[in-house]
């Protein structure tokens, strides 16, 4: 059996199959569908300093082959979430990766330092990307100089990886990319959601309360694959894909375009035991193909 | 106690189309027969293209647990239910159930008052069969628009409760809308005490028990619709407000992991 374990900085992952921020919850939903233990990396639910009660409703809307959403960041808080989500995260044997927001930067580093005194937590993935909060999100990761510094900030408080996930909102994702790699981030996921926009006729009205919200699902796998494809093109630091990724083609497909992990989203909602299914099909894809490293296959995309 | 939420397969045993496009399907799946209570649901795959994307949430409308089989109830309208209604016997549906909590009345009452507008029937089949064995009397509030859409009323007197019929177009039963039928049989009750009202259906219709439970102060029990893609609590897709938030803050519950059964006074109801 082929050997699926990636490096991210100091982060081993025992298979590239992660679940992305935002889609799993703290985990806990999913128990009754697979042993958790089985994935590479479990990220959470975003974490801010302060308690989000999330946006009103209608917060998604279903589109062709996706859908938008505009959850707005509901969260219980750093503290509540130490003492509420960690103890079903920590016994598991997976990674555990928390997402940390924050309105300002100090947010992120003060939710950051609260973190450090809990065991399990492996990495932080720093979300600079959501396009559905009003105080910010986007502006962390559409302006390399405020993501650089915010990412150094981080960087000064805590020796466990850091991951930031990026927007693909901008003009020059890997502008972004090298900017949080200055500032010291041992990894980038991208790609989070693409603003989109959906309108009931019917109503005559938006069908989000926020008008426009972020849309994910196999819609935007194609951007997905070049956002991905031009950042290992131009950092130096692992990328972590990100994008409408729904079975182990989608994933075999971004470990080939060189991301070193995936994370599985949307997909979770459609199939609560995807990222199993999207692990098993890797498998055996690279058993069948008698490929014996996974680090020979990923990037070996032709071009 | 209801079961372990699973994802599973279920096979298509029978459609019947019971009311003018409403449609009944028996499916094979024992744990969802076995162990859903009424207000759960189940979470069902119909398509894997590109326009029916996300699953689309089903009442739990009855079950057998000695023959395994479970029933929902669908109006054939939107883009899913369309294909639904064409699944030939012997089909397997992929689905994630049972979901959601269940309608959870107190003890020693006098009366269960079952208030259901349109396809807000669904749930209360299986209510009525959990509740067959209890001593108390079930009265069922149905509105409809026309005869055209009624169903179920033969079922749900055999499972011992008596039905009162609202017609908006008076081709059956109390002419006008269920809810001042409702009104005017609480009004001449000398007691409204002992009784609860468990209520189902449109926005309009769910607004005016709430006003109606508040008056007379009855408890009432709503389950809410709403629109869902995991059904399990993992996408916040579907909030619904809390009435009284502890704070001056919005505060939301989820309809899939909550709810979808709530008490009426302790949430806001949503256009």
């Amino acid at each position: 059996m082929t050997d699926l374990s990636v490096k991210i900085g100091s982060l081993v992952l025992k298979n590239p199959v992660m679940v992305a921020s935002g889609t799993f919850g703290y985990a806990e939903e999913f128990k009754d569908f697979f042993d958790l233990n089985q994935i590479g990396g479990i990220i959470t639910k975003t974490v801010t300093l302060e308690p989000r009660p999330g946006n009103a409703p209608p917060r998604i809307a279903e589109t062709a082959s996706g859908m938008l959403n505009s959850i707005g960041l509901p969260n219980v808080g750093v503290e509540h979430f130490i003492i509420e989500k960690m103890p079903f995260l920590q016994p598991l044997s997976t990674k555990i990766i928390v997402n940390v927001a924050g309105k300002t930067g100090e947010d992120f580093v003060e939710a950051v330092v609260r973190l450090e005194d809990v065991d399990r937590i492996d990495a932080y993935e720093l979300n600079y990307s959501c396009p559905n909060v009003k105080e910010g999100g986007l502006t962390f990761s559409a302006n390399a100089a405020i993501a650089e510094q915010v990412t150094r900030n981080v960087r000064k408080v805590t020796n466990r990886p850091l991951i930031a996930k990026l927007t693909p909102n901008v003009t020059s994702i890997s502008e972004i990319g090298k900017a949080v790699e200055n500032g010291g981030a041992d990894a980038v996921s991208a790609i989070n959601t693409l603003v989109g926009m959906a309108v009931d006729l019917g109503k005559k009205r938006p069908k989000l309360s926020t008008i426009t919200g972020g849309l994910s699902g196999p819609a935007i796998k194609p951007v997905a694959l070049a956002k991905v494809f031009e950042l290992v093109q131009n950092l130096s630091i692992p990328v972590i894909a990100i994008g409408g990724i729904m079975n182990a083609t989608d994933a075999l497909e971004f470990l080939l375009t060189g991301a070193v992990a995936i994370q599985v989203g949307t997909a979770n909602f459609i199939n609560p035991r995807a990222p199993l299914d999207i692990l098993e099909g890797v498998r055996d894809y690279f058993d069948k193909n008698r490929i014996d490293g996974i680090s020979s296959f990923i990037g070996s995309i032709k071009t | 106690m209801s079961g372990n939420k699973i994802l599973t397969e279920a096979t298509v045993k029978h459609l019947e189309e019971i009311a003018e496009n409403i449609f009944r399907m028996h499916l094979y799946e024992p744990h969802i027969a076995q162990t859903s209570h009424a207000g759960q649901f189940v979470n069902i795959q119909i398509a894997q293209g590109t326009t029916i994307f996300w699953r689309r949430p089903f009442s739990i409308h009855s079950t057998n647990p000695e023959s395994g089989i479970f029933e929902i109830l669908f109006n054939a309208v939107g883009r899913g239910t369309q294909v639904l209604k064409k699944i030939k016997n012997g089909a397997k549906l992929n689905l994630v159930g049972p979901l959601g909590n269940t309608f959870n009345h107190a003890p020693h009452l006098e009366e269960i008052i079952i208030v259901a507008g349109g396809l807000g029937i669904a749930p209360f089949k299986l209510l009525l069969q959990d509740l067959r064995k209890q001593q108390l009397k079930k009265t069922v509030f149905f509105g409809v628009s026309s005869t055209a859409n009624l169903c179920c009323l033969d079922e749900f007197s055999r499972l011992g409760a008596k039905c009162r019929v609202s017609t908006e177009d008076g081709s059956k039963g109390y002419h006008g809308f269920v809810t001042d039928d409702l009104q005017n049989y609480l009004q001449e009750l000398p007691d409204s005490s002992h009784r609860e009202l468990l209520v189902c259906g449109p926005t309009p219709m769910l607004r005016k028990v709430q006003e109606i439970a508040q008056t007379l102060q009855i408890n009432a029990q709503v389950s809410v619709e709403n629109i869902m893609a995991c059904g399990f609590g993992a996408c916040m897709g579907c909030p619904v407000q809390l009435a009284h938030p502890h704070d001056d803050g919005k505060r939301y519950l989820l309809a899939c992991k909550d709810g979808p059964v709530f008490n009426m006074d302790e949430i806001l109801l949503d256009d």
